[in-house]
């Protein structure tokens, strides 16, 4: 064997073994992203608003936003009254939406839920004037306390007599952040109305203080 | 010589080849959509431990599910919310002339009281 000939000998050795180290990790490239596509089916089949939006950690909301229908209101807290019953934001003018303070904040896992008025008697209307004109996927942002902005999407919009209150569907365990918007609405009954709005919408994201919107 | 340089390129085809071999060895045809049961990844997510976080991920389901958890709502109240006032101002207008009502009741009366007292007392 000439010199010649054990160079190209060694030559086309040393091509071989990098072919072979170039062709393996081709193989190991494959299978990370096999790994990934079979995780993708799994995510995709179900549209799965959760996975964008993870529950938020607890923080009281300061402001609601409803951009559909113009609601940009600070929120105030709202406990019990002394009948059992909710207690509802003060009727003033320029009134105000209330978060119901044993219900979950808004972001956390469960109904968050809020109330406002549709009108507040000699003042007019309410800050929840319009709910019932939001439709599904309309957003709703809940400004916290911590500077998070929790973005939800409206999923239904209910207009249910207050005699059949949905008392489990407002109030009931969910698996997932959600929100309830509640005001009143039908016809006028004496002092009140026969029917209460309710809005349903699930957390779709979020933004925190640092992402730069404020 | 020739025959050697040329034996040497065939051998490094041939490698080349061989070496492409693997990227062919997951299917037939190369296409874009794995297959389904792809069971030469499987093993090897077994033996990644760090998967462990993936049975976490809840079942994403569009519609709201029930949890099998406490109360999130931990104290329910009862009836419907009352949150629209329609009517306040009747009473409050219907409070407002009551109150002027009496008002001008006070005041007439009070009124008559001084012109009595002042006639009686001029008068004697």
């Amino acid at each position: 064997m000439s010199a010649f000939s054990r160079r190209a000998f060694t030559a086309g050795g040393l091509a071989s073994l990098l072919t072979a180290c170039g062709g393996h990790d081709t193989t190991r490239q494959d299978t990370t992203r096999h790994a990934g596509a079979a995780r993708g089916p799994g995510t995709t089949a179900s549209p799965a608003p959760s996975d964008r939006a993870r529950p938020l950690a607890r923080s009281v909301p300061v402001r609601l936003l409803v951009p559909a229908i113009g609601v940009d209101t600070p929120v105030v807290r709202l406990g019990l009254a002394a009948d059992g019953t909710v207690q509802v934001p003060p009727v003033t003018d320029h009134d105000r939406a209330g978060w119901y303070r044993h219900s979950p904040t808004p972001g956390e896992t469960g109904p968050s839920v809020l109330l406002g008025h549709v009108t507040v008697g000699p003042y007019g209307d309410g800050v929840f004037r319009h709910l019932a004109r939001l439709h599904r996927d309309d957003r709703i942002v809940a400004r916290l306390e911590n500077g998070t902005a929790a973005q939800f999407a409206v999923t239904a919009v209910r207009t249910v007599p207050k005699t059949d209150f949905p008392a489990d569907d407002v109030y009931g365990n969910v698996g997932r952040p959600e929100l309830r918007l509640i005001t009143c609405g039908g016809a006028r009954t004496g002092d009140g109305y026969a029917d209460n709005v309710i809005v349903f919408a699930a957390l779709s994201g979020a933004k925190s203080p640092t992402s730069g919107e404020r | 010589m020739r025959r050697t340089v040329l034996s040497t390129l065939a051998l490094a085809g041939t490698a080349v080849l061989l070496g492409a071999g693997p990227a062919f060895a997951d299917g037939s045809t190369p296409s874009p959509v794995p297959s389904a049961a792809s069971p030469t990844t499987r093993p090897a997510e077994s033996a990644e431990p760090t998967r462990a976080p993936e049975p976490t991920r809840p079942p994403a389901e569009d519609e709201p599910t029930r949890a099998p958890a406490e109360d999130q709502v931990s104290v329910r109240p009862s009836g419907a919310p009352d949150t629209g006032v329609t009517t306040v101002s009747d009473s409050g207008t219907g409070g407002t002339a009551i109150g002027a009502g009496a008002a001008a009741v006070l005041a007439l009366g009070g009124g008559t009281v001084f012109v009595v007292r002042r006639r009686r007392a001029s008068g004697a």
